[in-house]
């Protein structure tokens, strides 16, 4: 039987209608889509056990208390200790990247050495016999970041065992809190109990978004008693959520403090201080609310009804800082302390508390000593040839990008012969040292954090590694104990876990509990005797403004920090009122654009200590009259591709005042000169 | 399309005036679900965030201004506009608990559904996803990275839904009686004040059930009849009114 044209057809048409009622073709199709999204170059899921394991954040001050999701070996994501009780299960945005965080791009992969401008891996023998060489016969220094870790203290305690006492932290609020207290005669850390306060009044410190203890500040603000306020010039992330905001002009904070005390005393409140008869005839005669007025941008009637609540108040707390967390001088926090006292609820529940140091490494000096040396100072020394310092050793701090005077840092750095970069990332610092020795991530090492400043309790956790080390890294803490044991100096430990287990003892915890993620956590507050405040701090608030317009530096935990950069995950973060491309945009309201002729978009440069930014502009209503806004945490010219050339750099436009009466360096009062570019 | 009920609702109640807008939460959205890292995000029409919070103002000049941050997951509507208008099926809300889900492997990339969602809740790959060396050892294993040509958008962490049920499956409890916190999402889980409840709004045992029918709270473009599983609450009213297209005379929910 041949096979004919009807049949021919019938034989096609029948066989495509018959494969329709096959899943032949449907399985195809959902198989042609799986296929094609199914490239080599899309990483497949590797899977494994779920877990959790306890950490301490070490990517800001704050110490949250982690915890770590893990499959299998691979630490995946991070979230809050809910156990914690600086993070009760919450983290900021910085320390959710930290997993990520593992395999930035700019991390250093290992040891370097600057040969004439190009860096060579050499070993970790070989680094330690060059840095032991240095060290034996050259005056050393450091500078470290880590405000609560005793990873300072041991390399504290190795300088002065140097016979070295040039060891400096970054500047910040807890250094500016810690000298200007102990010079009024107080002893202790200051701290805020805010979990017990039912009227927080916040001068300056944005304390929701990025200052102190950040994520614990934001969960004793969710279960707040009373009101919160928050008086600054730029409405951040605390103006938004607070009951009330105050602007005031940066940096005025202090004035403002006085000009509420003007009220206190008036009402016939005191404080047991030697001095306060001076004191208060000062604030009274200099402070009067019309002054106030004039210097802050705070109405008359405003400041009296601050007066009135926190009177009226409980249990008031009263917290000062910088607007963006550093260079506040004595003056802001003198003036936001006498307020506190005049409250009396210094050592009081709900108040502003004391809490009490520890020291495990015995050579190295109290934290209240340590506080009273200004890196500013040293490096105007080291410029100016009345300090000379043969090795200068930086830990997790990042001086070049995030200091003011920039130019004057890196003219120190040149005048100092040997560096040496204990940095985990590749930043401004690291890449103009001699050796590049990286510290681990902190999910790869041993760290700790005690008492975090602006924690209203004395609170110590330690961690250990989640995961080893990444790249060929090195605990910097335990490689300065091999390097003293090379030079024969004992600074009693073997090994930075020892210093720890010391430490855990001291402030009587079990070392394995801290390591399972629970906290030893102590209300213990130190007494005082008796306090003593000089005017001559307090007039510091009556210097005259110079000429232009103020700027407020923002400080945002997703736009990354003074040591960390802004992070790849947190890219997507960043508003497209802040970030267009790689030009940043600096913030102004609607009068002040119109005062000094600016549009929306407007390239603009802002002039300040001899110096130059640029930005765009952006029209807000978030900004208070004849300021303008501008976020840190731009302008970087290391790290990688996810941060580098974007936007500019604000510190290079902040003009710093040296402090009448305590020699401090301050910078949260700066003015630009705004002109189009 | 037809409209499903569900006994189980999952839902979220976003206390609008807690937030602070550290974008926390958008962070962890990024990790729990392997979105990887972009280079520029300030071309907002590119980046993939399921999670985004957005700035709102109440439009007065200083010193009268105010501002206030919002979360915008996907919404999980009750009536979900995506999911009518998907011509492979790859967008369906049939699963108890209410969760609008998103099957990567069969997306056609088409983007329907993006222009069909009033929250603007859905992102679109327009370019493979580059993992910068060794960050691919942190990706979780709860959601496969999506490859170019694929939409994708707020799943509520459905992975962490699945193993909520599973481990009360294991314990011989009702999968679908999870009791609170059994099941959170990434993003309500690291909210540090707390502003993102998350839970069954059809169990009057969970705090949204109660949240939910506050007179302060409410949904955004409510009138649009897509009846969201995401409330939002406020006790400020220019916040509510923002949430919908009012008329001038006409009275903001809540008032």
């Amino acid at each position: 039987m041949g096979l004919d044209r009807r049949g021919f057809i019938t034989f096609l048409v029948g066989g495509a209608v018959g494969t329709l009622c096959t899943p032949i073709p449907w399985k195809t199709l959902d198989d042609v889509s799986i296929w094609s999204q199914n490239w080599p170059w899309i990483p497949k899921l590797q899977y494994g056990k779920r877990s959790q394991v306890a950490s301490v954040c070490k990517l800001c001050p704050a110490g949250c208390g982690l915890s770590i999701h893990k499959v299998g070996k691979r630490p995946v994501v991070a979230q809050g200790n809910s156990t914690h009780p600086l993070s009760e299960g919450g983290v900021c945005p910085l320390g959710s990247c930290s997993v990520r965080l593992l395999y930035r791009p700019a991390r250093v992969k290992g040891p370097l050495k600057n040969n004439n401008g190009k860096f060579e891996p050499i070993s970790w023998d070989e680094a330690r016999r060059i840095l032991s060489e240095k060290l034996s016969s050259g005056k050393a220094a450091c500078i470290s970041g880590d405000e609560n870790g005793s990873a300072s203290e041991v390399l504290a305690g190795f300088l002065s065992l140097l016979g070295s006492e040039d060891f400096y932290f970054m500047p910040s609020d807890a250094q500016v809190s810690a000298y200007t207290w102990s010079q009024m005669g107080g002893k202790g850390q200051i701290g805020f109990d805010l979990e017990n306060s039912d009227y927080v009044l916040s001068l300056g410190a944005d304390i929701l978004s990025s200052w102190g203890t950040v994520v614990r500040n934001q969960k004793a603000f969710a279960t707040r008693k009373g009101k919160y306020i928050y008086a600054g010039p730029v409405q951040t992330g605390t103006a938004a959520a607070v009951d009330e905001w105050v602007p005031v002009y940066p940096g005025q904070e202090g004035v403002l403090a006085l000009g509420i005390a003007y009220y206190l005393l008036k009402m016939g409140k005191g404080a047991t201080i030697d001095g306060f008869s001076e004191v208060k005839n000062f604030v009274l005669s200099k402070y009067t609310p019309a002054v106030v007025e004039a210097k802050t941008g705070v109405k008359i009637n405003k400041i009296k009804q601050l007066a009135q609540e926190l009177v009226a108040a409980g249990s008031p707390c009263v917290i000062i800082g910088s607007d963006f967390g550093q260079g506040s001088g004595s003056f802001d926090w003198t003036s936001g302390i006498l307020l506190n006292l005049l409250l009396g609820n210094v050592n009081k529940r709900g108040g502003m508390v004391l809490l009490p140091e520890v020291k495990v490494v015995e050579s190295a000096p109290s934290r209240a000593s340590l506080s009273k040396n200004v890196l500013g100072e040293f490096l105007k020394n080291v410029v100016s040839g009345n300090k000379k310092i043969d090795v200068l050793m930086v830990y997790d701090a990042n001086p070049i990008y995030a200091l003011p005077q920039a130019l004057q840092v890196q003219e120190a750095f040149s005048k100092i012969p040997f560096k040496v970069g204990f940095s985990t990332f590749l930043d401004e610092t690291a890449v103009m040292c001699d050796l590049i020795l990286p510290a681990p991530h902190f999910l790869e090492r041993y760290d700790d954090a005690y008492t975090p400043f602006g924690s209203g309790k004395v609170i110590y956790s330690v961690a250990a590694p989640v995961i080893k080390p990444v790249v060929n890294a090195k605990s910097t803490p335990d490689f300065i104990l091999e390097v003293a044991k090379s030079l024969k100096k004992d600074l009693g430990y073997k090994s930075f876990e020892d210093v720890l287990k010391a430490k855990a003892s001291a402030v009587g915890a079990d070392f394995e509990d801290l390591l399972s993620g629970r906290t030893k956590v102590s209300n213990k507050w130190v007494g005082q005797n008796q306090l003593r405040l000089s005017v001559e701090i307090l007039a510091n608030g009556l210097v005259p403004d110079t000429e232009g317009t103020f700027l407020a530096p923002v400080a945002r935990n997703y736009l990354g920090n003074t040591t960390q950069a802004l992070t790849p995950t947190e890219v997507v973060v960043v508003r497209d009122s802040e970030l267009k491309g790689r030009d940043l945009y600096v913030q102004v309201n609607r009068t002040t654009a119109k005062k000094l002729g600016l549009k929306q978009g407007d390239k603009v440069k802002l002039q300040g200590a001899g110096r130059e930014f640029v930005g765009r502009v952006n029209i807000t209503e978030t900004v208070m009259d004849d300021t303008i806004a501008v976020p840190l945490g731009f302008g970087h010219e290391a790290w990688d591709e996810y941060v580098r050339g974007k936007g500019d750099n604000v510190f290079k436009v902040l003009s710093v005042v040296t402090e009448k009466g305590s020699g401090f360096q301050v910078w949260n009062k700066s003015q630009v000169k705004v002109v189009r570019a | 399309m037809e409209h499903k009920e569900f006994k189980v609702k999952w839902g979220m109640v976003i206390d609008i005036d807690k937030c602070t807008g550290c974008g926390a939460c958008m962070v962890a959205c990024q990790a729990e679900n392997n979105i990887a890292p972009m280079q520029d995000g300030s071309d907002k029409t590119m980046t993939l965030t399921w999670m985004l919070v957005y700035e709102l103002s109440n439009g007065k000049p200083f010193p009268d201004h105010e501002i206030a941050y919002l979360p915008r997951p996907c919404m999980q509507c009750g009536k979900p506009s995506c999911s009518t208008v998907c011509p492979v099926v790859a967008t369906t809300k049939d699963e108890e608990g209410g969760i609008v889900s998103q099957i990567y492997p069969r997306c056609i990339g088409c983007r329907y559904c993006m222009a069909a969602c009033p929250y603007h809740a859905r992102y679109f790959n327009w370019y493979d996803p580059k993992w910068p060396k060794g960050l691919d050892k942190t990706l979780n294993i709860s959601a496969s990275p999506r490859p170019r040509g694929v939409v994708e958008k707020c799943t509520f962490c459905h992975h962490r839904f699945m193993e909520a049920k599973e481990k009360a499956r294991y314990e011989g409890k009702d999968p679908l009686k999870l009791p609170e916190d059994a099941y959170i999402p990434a993003c309500a889980e690291i909210c540090p004040t707390g502003a993102i409840v998350f839970g069954d709004l059809n169990n009057p045992e969970h705090k949204v059930a109660k949240l939910a029918k506050s007179k302060y709270a409410f949904r955004l473009l409510e009138r649009l009849g897509t009846d969201p599983q995401v409330y939002y609450y406020s006790k400020r009213e220019w916040v509510r009114r923002l949430a919908d297209n009012y008329l001038s005379t006409e009275k903001t929910k809540g008032e």
